[in-house]
Order: C-alpha cells, then structure tokens, then sequence
C-alpha cells in the first residue's frame, strides 16, 4: 500500500497537475459566480480534455472547476443576491441578509471555512469511510427517499417562525410548478396547457435565479424609480445606512467559533446526503439550515443574516463534494449528474467505476482522492485573495451594480439552455418572486418545494407500486420510521423550547440569550 | 438607389450565392460538427460520440463536438437538431427511445421519415440480472416464481418503455406470466434498488452492471439480443432458452433530411472511416463500447425494422 502512496503522490503532485487543479478553480470559481451557469456544465464542456491530457491533469482540472464552482455560486448569492448555483440557494437566505446588514465580508468568510470544512471531512470520508457509508446509502429505497423528502419539506417550512402556514404553503406551490412538464413514470405531457414550451417543464436555474435575483432586482429598481418620482429625501432606511466601513466587518476567532457548531451539523447532513444517490446538494444545504435553526441558540437571528445560517448552508452544501463519489466508486452507481460526469471521464481512461475500479487502479485513484484534499487548499488559498475584492463590489451602490446582475443574469441563463424560452421563464419568475414578497410568502420553501417535488412524487409512486397500492407500506421501514419519529421528536423539543422563551410566559429570562 | 449600389449589391448576391457551393467542397472543414444527444452528459450514448470526437481531427478534418440536451425527455435535443440549418454540421446521436418511442405515443414536432441513419455505432443489447444472493438467478426460476405468485416479484426496468422495459414486457405476454413493473429515473437507480434489495430483479444494459457482475455481486440472467454479449460470454439470449425477444438497442448517427445528399454521404464515409480506426476500436475496447459500425443502409434497415416492431408492441399493450 505504501508503494502505492508514494506513485500517488509523485502522480498527484506533478508541476502539470497542480496548474490544472488551480486553472481548474479559476475557471470554476468565475462559473459558478455567473447565475445560470454552472459547474456540470463547465467539466461537460471540457471533458474532452481527459483525452489529451494527462489522467491525472484531467482530474485535476475537473476537480478544480467543480470544489470552485461550489463556492463561486455562494459568492454570487452572498455578495449580489443570486444563487450561482442551485446548492447555494440556501446560502442566499441569510448571505444576502447579511450583506445588506454590513457584513458581507464575514459571511463571505464564514462561507469559506465552512465550506472548506465540509468540503475536506466529505472528501476524507470518502477515502476511508466509502464502502461502509455506501451500503447505509443503499438502503433507501422509495419508502425511504419519500420520508427524506417529507421530512426536508416540513423542516424547511417551519423554517420562519411564525409563519409556518405560509411556508408549508410556499412549499405546495413549488411543488406544484415542479409537476409541470412530464409525468415522472408515464412520461406523459401535464399541467403544459398545450404549449410545447412547458413540455420540459421549469427549469430549476430559471426559477431559482428568477425568483431570488431578478424579483429582488425588480423591487429595488421599483424602489429607485418610486424615490425619484416621488421626489422625496432619502427614505428612512437609506437615511440610516452606514457607509460600509471594512474595519468592522472582519473575521475574528469568536466569529468563527460561534459558527461551528452550524458547519459541523451542515457537515454530517451533508456528506449523509451526498452519499444518497439522486439527492441533491441543494436539498442538503436546506435540511443543514432547517436543522441548524432548529438546534440554533438565536434561532430568531435565522433569515435576517445570521452568519450560522449561511455556516450551515454552506457546510451542508460542500459536504457534498466528496460524498457525491460514494455510490460511484463503490458500485458505480453515479448518483448525481456531476458523479456521471466524472463517471465518463473516467471510463474515457479506461477505468471503470465500481467495486473492481480499486484493485486495478489504486495509484490514479489515490492520486484522485489526493488531488481532492489539496484542491480544498487551493481553493482556500485563491478565494481568500478574492474575497477582499468581491466585498468590496458588494457594497457598490445598488444602481450600478443591479443592471449588471440582471444582466448576467439573463445572458447565464441563455447561455446555460440556449433558448431564449429559459429567458422568459426566468422574467416571469421574477414577477412570481416580487408577488410572493409583497405578500410575505418565503421564498425558500418554495425552492425546496420545486427541487424536492420531482423525487417525492416518484419515491412516493414507485413505494406505492411495490406495495401495491397499500398506504401503510410507506411506514413498514424501520429507517423510514425512524426518519419521521426523528423529525417530529425534533419539532416537539423545538416548539417547547420557543415556547419557554416567549416574553409573556412568566419564565425569569437568563441574562445573555446567546 | 444609384446605379452603383445596385451592381454592387448584385454583385455581392452573385458571389454570395457561390460561396456555398465553394465551401461544399471544403465540408466539413468549415466549422466544428455538433453531435447532439438527447441524453445526460456521462451516459452511454454521450461516450459513444466521444469516441468519433476523440478521431474527428484525422478523418473529419474538424471537431466534433458532443453536446448534451436532455431537456423534456430528449425532445429538446430532437427539435434542436431539427431546426437548425441543415448543413450537415448539427446531427443527432441516439438510441430508439426519445426519437421513435415517444413519436409512436404522442404528437412530435417530426416525422420519423425526416430522420436519416448515417451511422450506426453499435448495438447494445437489454440484460436482465439479479443480486447474486437472489432466489431468482435464472430466467426459468423468475418465471416459475413469478407464476406461482402473479404481480408479487419486482423489476426495477428503468423508463416507462424504455429500451429495458420493452423486452420484460414481451418476454412477460410470451412466457405468460406478470411481475411489478417498476420504473425508475434510469439503468443506475435500478442497478442500486438491486443491490439494496429493494426490488428482486433489474433490467437494465451491460455497461451499468458490468462492474458488478465482474466482481461477483451480481447475476445476469439473460439478453435480449440474438447474440450473447461479448463482455458476458457465459449469459444466455432469451433465444437460446426458448423466448424469441431479440430487441437490442441501436446508437445511432441521424442527420434530418434536408441535409443534402452529397454531404450526408461524405458524413458516412468518413465516420464509417473514423470508427474503424484503431484508435477510435481501442477507445472503444477501453470504454466497453463494442464498436461494430454499420453504414448508411444497413443502418437504414435497423431502423426500419425498429420502427415496425415498437408499433407493433405499442399497438399490442395499448399505448
């Protein structure tokens, strides 16, 4: 096995390899930033590189767009709004909240080492924990998935206090819009109102960029034109902001610390998921923050840019990163589009993901998980010279700033279909996001909705079908079961505890909620 | 306008309406072939046309690019493929499923009379395969089982009348007999309900369980090809046990007939070219892909023959 390191490592550590790994990031860092545009797309356009470079420079390169474009969508939500990338619509909640409270420089921080936490024990428990955590993974089948997807829906929902009703209403509503398109196990065309258009149904960036960006842009545009037509001094809240001054808003130790917690349990929920074949990172990213909130001391701050919300979201987002080859290097199961991509890059060099893939190849495959470790690294190192700059551009004045967003955001979009038909759909999201602002309705459950909506209809349909039409299938699993008792002990213990700190319950309150 | 505009604007129409037939003779050195798969990128397809793509220089004269479009159950691909120029540089790279199934069950924007086979990349064949620890290791013991107990035992088949499930769905109307039929969003979540345990019995292609049936874990029954696998030597066709489902699944270069002829002929020639190669078998032979590339019009006949046996199944089931 030592020999084996030391080829890995000569492997891994070439001159050539380490460039595409930093190129690779670079490029990743710059797609992941620009909303419609992603990550999968980037290392599909480049695969043909695996032919002629060398295996382990491919590697490298593919790993370094894909841990970049992690973090660069959460560049894009924090600093301007917009969700990069689907795993960073959870990001986007607390981020953006925070960038406007003057922090933006912290959150960006605070993504960062999250994200590389998570990032780095995902990639570690792949290394060591691959095979073990596979065969738990294996055990969800539709019954399991289903109580998954329930689960996540009701956490998320409850998500703002208070509100509960909406949220699970906002979820209804994007599942809903996900139910547009084809039947998942007919194929058959529905809710498409005879126009071909919709026969592929929402896309997930259009909704997502559309209703987080493009309503905001609208409402701050609508903001704008009001104040000048209206000709009034400034409004109150314009009145009241600061200019953003740097020195407040640096990262310190007991910053830091006070978000651990959050990126631990986004850490664990994340490699767990990530580990499931067919969820997603985004659906790990809102259970991370619906469980932090729940297990949150200042579950109150969540929403208005708590920095343990975006710690959370963002561990619970990257822990995904290493989990996600799980399945594909212990049976060559590839259980999302980005493990199917690094799949075929793989079997372009002539390996074949699976149980056999080790013994026949342990060098490159050492080399691979090596190179992932040291990507983390290099990530960390180039992000950290730009987070400065990207602070800085947060705070540029809105009216300059938005018509580039929106700008970028159209042209992603386009790009990222090529159809102008993603466009529309993106516009006519944005009108749906400033409605469900003007009347109060989250707009993250609505996400999770759309993005869940898809698997908790087949799960639920597919656990119907092996059990033959007979409800009470779906609690004969004894993991299932243990999914919902879970989830409804945890809502219980958290209900009580909001319960002991409202200010009419005559509870003498600890000095120091925190 | 003046005079002179009006020479000069007929002159550059004049010359504009030669450059075609200038560049025909350069085709298709002008711009990159775009091979376009209504499938995700990493599949089976996908890697087929990375195959041509990785010899494209030498005998193509250009890039051929692979690009993915999986939108609305592949239609996306299709329509794209179908409304761009037809210049013989944008083609389409699939298997029967998204260009004939769906327009046998539904109204497509095409005909299938518009599309044109130039290539055929090879021939993959369904399988039918079990966990090896399973009751069910063989096809006779599945339908003795699946007799005794109708509609108890599960398979997991990828798509509703996907390239796997329409051989279960012959074999079940010839060898009487019924099972769940569970769809699934394709060959790997089969593949892991297997393995979990979750369904008794999968229906899938070679390439998904090769890794498993190398190492052991896996059973494959049988296929429904007229020749056994070369990867799998040891797994009989259903032929061989007594049930005529031969319904393999062919990869298949399209280009819409509005590409005139002359191009499409040199497409084939230099495809055909290119696949036989020994770079593009070797990559070929590394990837799993069994390269047996067959021209225009044996490749026309495979897909008659496609089009005639999915409507007479469709018609049979009702669909």
């Amino acid at each position: 096995m030592i020999e084996f390191l030391a080829e890995a490592s000569a492997l891994a550590f070439a001159p050539e390899v380490i460039f595409f790994a930093c190129l690779g990031i670079f490029v990743g860092l710059t797609v992941g930033a620009i909303p419609g545009l992603s990550g999968d797309m980037a290392i599909a356009v480049l695969l043909p590189f695996v032919f002629v470079l060398e295996p382990t420079a491919a590697l490298g390169l593919l790993v370094g767009i894909y841990k970049g474009s992690m973090f660069g969508g959460s560049i894009s939500a924090i600093t301007f709004g917009v969700p990069g990338t689907a795993g960073a619509a959870a990001t986007v909640i607390d981020g953006y909240q925070a960038k406007l409270a003057g922090k933006p420089n912290r959150a960006l921080h605070t993504a960062l080492y999250s994200s590389l936490i998570g990032d780095t024990t995902s990639d570690l428990i792949l290394i060591f924990l691959a095979l073990p955590l596979a065969l738990v993974a294996l055990k969800f089948g539709p019954v399991e998935f289903f109580a998954l997807y329930v689960v996540s829906l009701t956490l998320v929902a409850a998500l703002t206090m208070g509100q509960v009703a909406r949220g699970i209403a906002a979820a209804a509503l994007g599942i809903m819009l996900a139910m547009i398109g084809r039947d998942p196990i007919t194929g058959s065309q529905r809710l498409t109102f005879g126009m071909p258009e919709l026969s592929g149904g929402i896309g997930l960036i259009p909704l997502l960029v559309g209703v987080f960006a493009v309503s905001e842009i609208m409402v701050q545009i609508g903001r704008l034109w009001a104040s000048r037509r209206l000709a009034q001094t400034k409004t109150k809240e314009e009145a009241a902001e600061q200019p953003y001054d740097p020195s407040k808003d640096k990262m310190d130790w007991p910053t830091f610390r006070s978000t651990l917690g959050a990126t631990m349990l986004g850490t664990g929920m994340g490699t767990f998921i990530g580990a499931l074949p067919g969820a997603g990172a985004s659906l790990a990213a809102f259970m991370s923050y619906g469980l932090a909130q729940r297990l949150s001391r200042r579950p109150q701050d969540f929403g208005k840019g708590s920095l343990e919300g975006v710690a959370a979201a963002e561990a619970g987002n990257s822990a995904t990163a290493g989990a996600t080859f799980i399945p594909l290097f212990a049976f060559g199961i590839p259980g999302s589009a980005t493990a199917a991509l690094f799949g075929a890059a793989l079997i372009m060099m002539g390996i074949t993901p699976g149980p056999t893939m080790m013994q026949s190849n342990m060098g490159i495959i050492y080399a691979l998980f090596i190179i992932l470790i040291y990507a983390n690294l290099a990530n960390l190192i180039i992000s950290k010279v730009l987070l400065p700059v990207y602070s800085r551009l947060a705070m540029i004045q809105p009216r300059f700033v938005l018509p580039i967003v929106l700008g970028l955001a159209i042209l992603g979009t386009y790009a990222a279909g090529n159809s102008v038909k993603d466009v529309w759909m993106l516009l006519a999201a944005g009108v749906l996001g400033v409605g469900l602002r003007w009347f109060s309705v989250p707009l993250g459950p609505l996400v999770l909705g759309f993005i869940v909506g898809p698997g908790l209809e087949e799960s639920l349909r597919q656990a119907l079908m092996l059990g033959r039409n007979d409800w009470t299938h779906l609690v004969t699993s004894p993991l299932a079961l243990g999914i919902y008792l879970g989830t409804v002990a945890l809502l219980i213990g958290f209900w009580l505890f909001t319960r002991s700190r409202r200010p009419d319950n005559r509870v003498p309150t600890k000095g120091g909620a925190a | 306008m003046s005079f002179r505009n009006i020479a000069l604007a007929s002159a550059f129409g004049a010359a504009s309406l030669a450059i075609p037939s200038i560049a025909a003779a350069d085709f298709p050195s002008d711009n990159p072939i775009r091979l376009v798969s209504p499938y995700g990128a990493g599949g089976a397809v996908d890697i087929a046309g990375r195959i041509l793509s990785s010899v494209s220089g030498e005998f193509l004269d250009t890039r051929v690019d692979v690009v993915s479009l999986s939108g609305a159950g592949g239609q996306e691909a299709i329509e794209f493929v179908s409304s761009s120029e037809p210049d013989g540089y944008t083609l389409l790279i699939t298997d029967y499923g998204p260009l004939v199934t769906t327009a046998l069950r539904e109204d497509v924007g095409y005909e299938l009379e518009d599309w044109i086979p130039l290539v055929q990349i090879t021939e993959v064949a369904p399988i039918f395969f079990a966990r090896a620890d399973s009751d069910y290791t063989s096809i006779e013991a599945l339908i003795e089982a699946a007799q005794a107990a109708p509609d108890t035992i599960s398979v997991g088949h990828g798509r509703h009348l996907s390239v796997p499930h329409l051989p279960l769905i012959l074999l079940e109307a010839e060898a009487d007999f019924s099972t769940i039929h569970l769809p699934t969003t394709g060959g790997s979540q089969a593949l892991a309900f297997v393995l979990g345990g979750q369904v008794d019995i999968g229906a899938s292609v070679p390439s998904t369980i090769q890794g498993g049936v190398d190492d052991g874990s896996l059973v494959a029954l049988a296929v429904a090809a007229a020749e056994r696998v070369t990867s799998m030597p040891d797994v009989p066709t259903l032929r061989e046990l007594g049930y005529d489902v031969v319904l393999p699944a062919w990869y298949t270069i399209f280009a819409h007939r509005d590409v005139p002829e002359d191009r499409r002929a040199i497409l084939e020639e230099r495809i055909l070219a290119a696949l036989a190669s020994e770079p593009a078998l070797a990559l070929g032979t590394r990837t799993g892909t069994d390269v047996q590339p067959l021209g225009a019009e044996a490749s026309q006949t495979a897909y008659q023959t496609t089009i005639e046996n999915l409507t007479a199944i469709l018609d049979q089931i009702d669909e």
